[in-house]
């Protein structure tokens, strides 16, 4: 089976999801992973799709033109063997939320401060909420910390960064158990 | 006594609710034999529940002592006859994940503390308050009896690939 990432963005309107999934069903895809949700009044969908005789782009033959037409981008990347597998993480999950009074930088200051040591976010959000004369950023995120390093330890990189930003950070386990 | 395999959705039996043990009789004893063998087998596991491997009866065993979360607040090793939640205050929310839904786990809202009552291995009427990680395990269990899996109840989704921790 041939894997691709599709991509499609456009202005929200109900009728999106079925005219894309008709779309792929029609051609015979398979939906393997997906994630769908609104971002501003864009409704934006991420798939990883897979079919057992297209083996490139070029396969689909203006399969998702129509979609185009109607106002939505569309992108398709032809994945690498093995580029559909979901990664096996060892460490600890933790969940950081960040919130404050917005500013440039809260994402960019947290992020490199994970990517530095290693930790790799596996989900992320933000959203601007509060007034226009008051707005309030908030961000939470997944991360799985490398197998040798302890939620201690990212929780006070945290609390440091806290001042220097003058925002609320909390970290806490999401790590999964299993019954 | 015996290690059994464990029944992994789309399995009808585990949506099946199970039937009242009338009697604890040497064919229930086995089942809970069972069900410790397999727990204890797993390694990781702190639950099993009897239509995970495959029997249709009110029973489950669990065991939290020896998992980092509960190993400072728990009875230890549980075997539950005809268990029943009587009682239960608070929220808890934690991300679950079942032996018979492999490589998926949910965010699940339980009660932090609930109170249980069951008939034990030695046939006694017991009752029990119990809170944290160990009223979770509890809780996930009997949804199993119900014919109830985690997906059941959960808020968000996210695939995970299980560590095998001990």
């Amino acid at each position: 089976m041939q894997h691709f990432a599709l991509t499609i963005i456009g202005r929200d309107r109900p009728g999106i999801v079925s005219q894309v999934t008709e779309i792929l069903y029609r051609t015979g895809c398979n939906i393997a992973d997906s994630s769908c949700s609104i971002l501003g009044g864009q409704f934006a969908m991420i798939l990883i799709i897979a079919h057992s005789e297209i083996a490139d782009r070029d396969g689909f033959c203006g399969a998702f033109l129509p979609l185009e037409e109607t106002g939505l981008s569309v992108f398709l990347r032809t994945l690498k063997p093995g580029g559909e597998k979901h990664p096996h993480m060892e460490g600890e999950i933790c969940l950081i939320s960040v919130y404050g009074s917005d500013k440039p930088g809260i994402v960019y200051r947290v992020s490199r401060e994970l990517g530095e040591r290693q930790v790799n976010i596996t989900d992320l959000n933000t959203k601007l909420i509060g007034t226009e004369q008051r707005p309030v950023y908030v961000m939470m995120l997944e991360a799985v910390l490398p197998p040798t390093m302890e939620i201690d330890e990212i929780s006070r990189i945290m609390n440091n960064l806290k001042n220097e930003l003058q925002v609320d950070i909390s970290v806490r386990s999401i790590t999964p158990v299993e019954l | 006594m015996a290690v059994r395999p464990i029944r992994v959705y789309p399995d009808p039996i585990l949506k099946q609710p199970c039937a009242v043990i009338d009697h604890c009789d040497a064919s229930a004893d086995a089942l809970l034999q069972d069900l410790i063998d397999t727990m204890l087998d797993s390694g990781h596991s702190v639950g099993v529940a009897a239509p995970q491997i495959g029997d249709s009866r009110r029973a489950v065993v669990v065991d939290v002592s020896k998992s980092k979360l509960g190993r400072d607040n728990n009875h230890g090793l549980l075997t539950m006859i005809n268990p029943q939640i009587i009682d239960r205050e608070g929220t808890h929310t934690m991300r679950e994940g079942c032996m018979s839904v492999p490589d998926y786990t949910g965010n699940v809202e339980r009660a932090q503390s609930v109170v249980v009552q069951f008939t034990d291995r030695d046939g006694c009427e017991r009752v029990i308050r119990t809170t944290g990680f160990e009223a979770v395990a509890i809780q996930h269990e009997l949804d199993h009896l119900d014919g109830l899996l985690f997906l059941d109840r959960v808020s968000s989704l996210k695939s995970d690939v299980f560590r095998r921790k001990g």
